[in-house]
């Protein structure tokens, strides 16, 4: 029953919110071009369009194609139910651990990749390969980084990280943190398709990573991998609120209810902070090239690395 | 069942063993019998072969499920002073013959189909009764209890797989790759024998059995890196893989299967035993070498599979790779075992172990797959290939299931094994010394970057040759091939995802082994429920329970396709063409080339490939429109070209100048060096 609660408060948050995040992203950046930009719900209004519409689906596809959406929302969806949003949540504990996490992401983006190139066109095949060498040279900052915080609390649990968090200084002043926390922005950009290693809003096929795998979707398809790619926008920063501002300590109350609500608050702000982060790193960055961006994979690398030694050499 | 499989009595077992070897051995003689009658033969020795396998399949779970713990099989005394055949069976050898068995069942099974296509082209019946012969080897090799023995069989497997490896000798490139190979591998036996020796000159004794002070620790060292070198060649650890690439596209396919399947592990199987059986591991930087060739195997290999449009190829490369993974385990383990870890050690050596067993299953799986891929299309580049998966859906289904399971995604077996392997990295940063904890994260991040590029590779895989449009005439008329094999390969996926899904089921046979090796029991330290229910891996209080993330996923799919269904009640589906920006209909020439798919990491990584890139253009009647053009790419591999080709065309030459001074062709010559030797061995043993 616990469990079920807690799958029910996840998933209800993270579907719910992740749209938002992306509004909120459009609006600042509109914002800083003097414009007014989309609603804040654009996303939602979006979203409840395409699952109405029709789609149009390639007469070279195959299974993989029509399935895809669905294993991408899915895992997508599982892997969010491993980052609990409040450390209040404990109590409906979840077996858990987020090198399985990272790896359930991995499948969802194997059956993307590989609906990229089941209809047989030059820009999903582009898409897929560019994606798929993203993600190889982002995955051991990724793998390094998220270790590195579990040695703090000698787990890979997520709950024992935000468990460990919450003892002591806060948790983002200590220099590995801080090291950690870029290494993991870094990689934010790369796997939600942000500029500087993606555009999300280009036209030009030709600079497009995400997008081009997408090209063939339409309809319902598409509303599930746009919300998927959302979701997956929020998996990150969850991490990065949860595992590094575990701002939770502040809260005294015994009673359990009002402290879910209040952790559920605080979160809500932790979230719209770092999405106020990542709209400020879009403006102020601009696309890479994109052999360029081994460059940025490598510095993602060295500043976990380097935040490992820190821990390493200072301890905790 | 499982009271059948525990507590099986000692003669049952011996019965069973000496049941597997000689319907192998009959296999092999009705092979050899029924020569030209190929389907029969075939046929009949197959499925005497699948007999077999099913009791070595009993014999070593009973072995492993029950309480005994060695089990001495056959000694034999020959008439020849030194030469005693011995063989007995432990729990590690138990093991061994599990994955022997599992692999070599589905294999016959899909041989029965695989090899119609032989049928009335190639001599059939040779190639049953070799295949037998390779399987009783590799059998025997298990079993061995003296050196003598074991070196026989190791010789004996050798040369059956390097006869198999040419059976499809007429192309030169065919021959050329299977001397490449019995090259390497009697490079490897004599690195072996010299260390035998050197054991037997210090113990005095040719039986597998510790040393205990016998052999002092500088000469440890030297016996440890001799060892090392010959089963690492065997291994293909890099860098003495290079053999690897040549010999596994050559072989006809389910040999392949099992030489990636089972035959380089039996490498890993003799290292661990004269490690841990003979030596005895006492010094921490032996596990940290292993490390570190581990971690180097396990990136190099799989970038070397990513440029690779040979599909054989690749997959020989990717088993590199996966040697790669079951070396780092391997050299946690000895590590941690030196320095005293010991609960350490056995996460690392479940860890190897656990990936070994795994990668038997899912490269058997992929090389039946890619041999249905043979039988079908009769090209081996994926660059000719397309569309497959709508004309071969079963195994099309089957290898992307087998594909997953080797990207170690959830989940199948492959991500339980690189779970335990980043968890006893893990535990090693936590708990041992500076040296191995920062050798530790650099393992971690070439775990990481090797699993994503696995990923990256399989997809290019699946992608070009079994998606979008046919790229050749080959790849459009094709059929799925006869159920025979589809079932062999359906085995060995079916096996992966009940073990991702249930790794108990191999940890607890596992659990026997490492008691035996390293004398710790990993269950106390990898706590978990019942077998069956709610079913979870559990280690520093961090667990995972992939069967109830599957259940809880595909509920969710249900969930979707529900909420999709009702939101979107009155929204139909369309089928029509590729978007092709309004140019006319795209043909498969406008697809992704597998080349093309993995350029970007060959322009990242082009410090280690040095690829060249040629172009000829055939100029036309205008600068800007050309007759033709033709653009070649390859890469090169640096280890053939700055070790290998340099020391072969050293010792060719030296021979070649040998040749000329000693070999003259002269008899009065010859004479004299017998009368010279004859004199020299008189004065050498006067004294006596």
């Amino acid at each position: 029953m616990n469990t079920v609660l807690y799958i029910l408060i996840q998933l209800g948050v993270f579907v719910l919110l992740a749209p938002l995040v992306n509004g909120v992203i459009k609006k600042v950046k509109a914002f800083s071009q003097k414009r007014k930009g989309p609603p804040l719900a654009q996303l939602y209004y979006d979203l409840s369009k395409l699952l109405k519409k029709d789609c149009v689906i390639s007469d070279t596809a195959s299974w993989v194609f029509t399935a895809a959406p669905y294993i991408f929302l899915v895992t997508t969806l599982l892997a969010a139910l491993f980052v609990p949003v409040t450390v209040f949540l404990q109590p409906f504990s979840f077996q858990g651990d987020i090198i399985l996490a990272i790896y359930i992401l991995a499948l969802g983006r194997f059956f993307m990749t590989l609906a990229g190139l089941d209809t047989g066109s030059t820009f999903g095949g582009m898409g897929s390969s560019r994606e798929m060498m993203i993600a190889s040279l982002m995955e051991p900052a990724l793998l390094v980084a998220v270790l590195t915080l579990g040695l703090h609390s000698g787990s890979t649990s997520v709950f024992a990280i935000m468990h460990k968090g919450m003892e002591g200084v806060p948790y983002l002043f200590h220099p590995a943190n801080i090291l950690l926390f870029a290494a993991i922005l870094i990689i934010l950009l790369a796997e939600t398709a942000r500029i500087p290693v993606d555009d999300p809003a280009t036209h030009l096929e030709l600079t497009m990573v995400h997008e081009a795998m997408l090209l063939e979707y339409s309809g319902r398809h598409l509303a599930l991998i746009e919300l998927a790619a959302s979701v997956k926008q929020l998996f990150f920063i969850t991490v990065l609120a949860n595992l590094f501002l575990p701002l939770e300590v502040f809260i005294h109350t015994d009673i359990h209810t009002i402290a879910l609500i209040l952790g559920l608050g605080l979160y809500f702000l932790k979230v719209m902070a770092l999405t106020l982060l990542v709209a400020l790193v879009e403006l102020y960055t601009v696309k890479l090239r994109f052999f360029s961006v081994p460059n940025l994979a490598a510095a993602s690398f060295a500043l976990a690395f380097l935040g490992f030694i820190q821990y390493f050499v200072v301890g905790r | 069942m499982l009271v059948l499989f525990s507590g099986g009595s000692v003669t049952i077992m011996k019965t069973l063993f000496y049941l597997m070897l000689t319907l192998y051995a009959f296999a092999a003689a009705v092979s050899l019998i029924l020569y030209s009658r190929h389907r029969a033969g075939n046929i009949l020795a197959n499925i005497l072969s699948m007999a077999a396998s099913l009791g070595g399949i009993a014999f070593s779970l009973s072995f492993l499920l029950g309480p005994a713990v060695s089990l001495p099989l056959l000694a034999w005394k020959g008439y020849v002073p030194y030469i005693t055949v011995s063989l007995g069976l432990d729990s590690l050898s138990a093991f061994f013959i599990l994955c022997l068995t599992l692999l070599s069942f589905c294999v016959s099974l899909y041989s029965l189909g695989y090899l119609t296509h032989y049928y009335n082209k190639r001599p059939v019946g040779l190639f049953n009764c070799l295949y037998n012969l390779f399987l009783i080897s590799m059998a025997l090799v298990f079993t061995s209890r003296n050196i003598i023995s074991f070196l026989l069989f190791w010789e004996l497997m050798s040369l059956v797989s390097y006869a198999l490896v040419v059976f499809e000798a007429e192309q030169p490139e065919n021959s050329r790759a299977g001397l490449i190979y019995l090259i390497m591998t009697h490079a490897g036996t004599a690195f072996l024998i010299v260390a035998f020796m050197l054991i037997y000159t210090f113990t005095g004794s040719l039986e597998i059995a510790p040393a205990g002070d016998a052999i002092t620790p500088p000469l440890k060292n030297l016996i440890f890196f001799l060892l090392l070198i010959g089963f690492g060649t065997k291994a293909g650890v890099i860098p003495l893989h290079v053999w690897l690439p040549y010999a596994h596209p050559t072989a006809p396919s389910n040999i392949s299967a099992l030489m990636s399947g089972i035959m380089i592990k039996s490498a890993v199987y003799g290292l661990i035993l004269f490690l841990f059986g003979v030596l005895g591991v006492s010094t921490a930087w032996w596990g940290m070498t292993i490390l570190v060739s581990g971690c180097v195997s396990t990136v190099l290999g799989i970038a070397y599979a990513l440029m690779e449009n040979n599909y054989k190829r690749l997959l020989a490369y990717s088993s590199i790779e996966n040697i790669g993974i079951i070396m780092m385990g391997l050299g946690i383990s000895v590590a941690a075992f030196a320095g005293g870890h010991e609960t350490l050690a056995g996460l690392a050596f479940t860890a190897s172990l656990f990936h070994l067993i795994n990668h038997t299953l899912f490269k058997g799986a992929l090389f039946l797959g890619a041999g249905s891929l043979h039988y079908a299309t009769h090209t081996k580049d994926i660059e000719h290939l397309g569309g497959l998966l709508k004309k071969m859906p079963y195994t099309g289904l089957l290898f992307i299931l087998a594909s997953l399971s080797i990207s170690a995604i959830p989940p199948f077996n492959g991500f339980i094994s690189e779970w335990l392997t980043y968890q006893s990295l893990f535990s090693c940063i936590l708990e041992s010394a500076t040296e191995l904890k920062l050798l530790a994260m650099l393992a971690i991040a070439a775990l990481a970057m090797a699993g994503a590029l696995a990923a990256y590779c399989f997809v290019k895989l699946i992608g070009i040759a079994f998606l979008g449009l046919p790229r050749c005439d080959c790849a459009k008329k094709v059929r799925e091939v006869p159920t025979g094999m589809l079932a062999g390969m359906g085995l060995l996926t079916s096996l992966c995802l009940i073990f991702g899904l249930f790794p108990r089921l191999v940890i607890n046979p596992l659990d026997k082994v490492v008691r035996e090796i390293l004398n710790v029991s990993i269950l106390s330290g990898l706590q978990g429920e019942h077998v069956f229910v709610h079913h979870t891996l559990e280690t520093h209080g961090s667990g995972i329970s992939p069967a109830y993330a599957l259940l809880l996923g595909l509920f969710l799919v249900l969930a979707v396709f529900a909420a999709v269904k009702t939101a979107g009640a009155k929204s139909s589906k369309r089928i029509y063409g590729t978007w092709d920006c309004g140019f006319g209909k795209l043909n498969a020439r406008l697809q992704y080339t597998a080349t093309g798919f993995s350029k970007p990491i060959r322009i990242v990584l082009r410090g280690l490939y040095r690829p060249t890139r040629q172009l000829q253009v055939e100029p036309g009647p205008s600068p800007y429109y050309h007759k033709s053009m033709k653009y070649i790419v390859s890469t090169q591999s640096i280890f053939e070209k700055y070790f290998y080709g340099p020391l072969t065309g050293a010792v060719t030459n030296l021979s070649r100048k040998l040749r000329l001074v000693v070999q003259t062709g002269s008899v009065h010559i010859y004479l004299v060096y017998i009368f010279v030797t004859m004199v020299v061995l008189l004065v050498y043993n006067r004294a006596n």
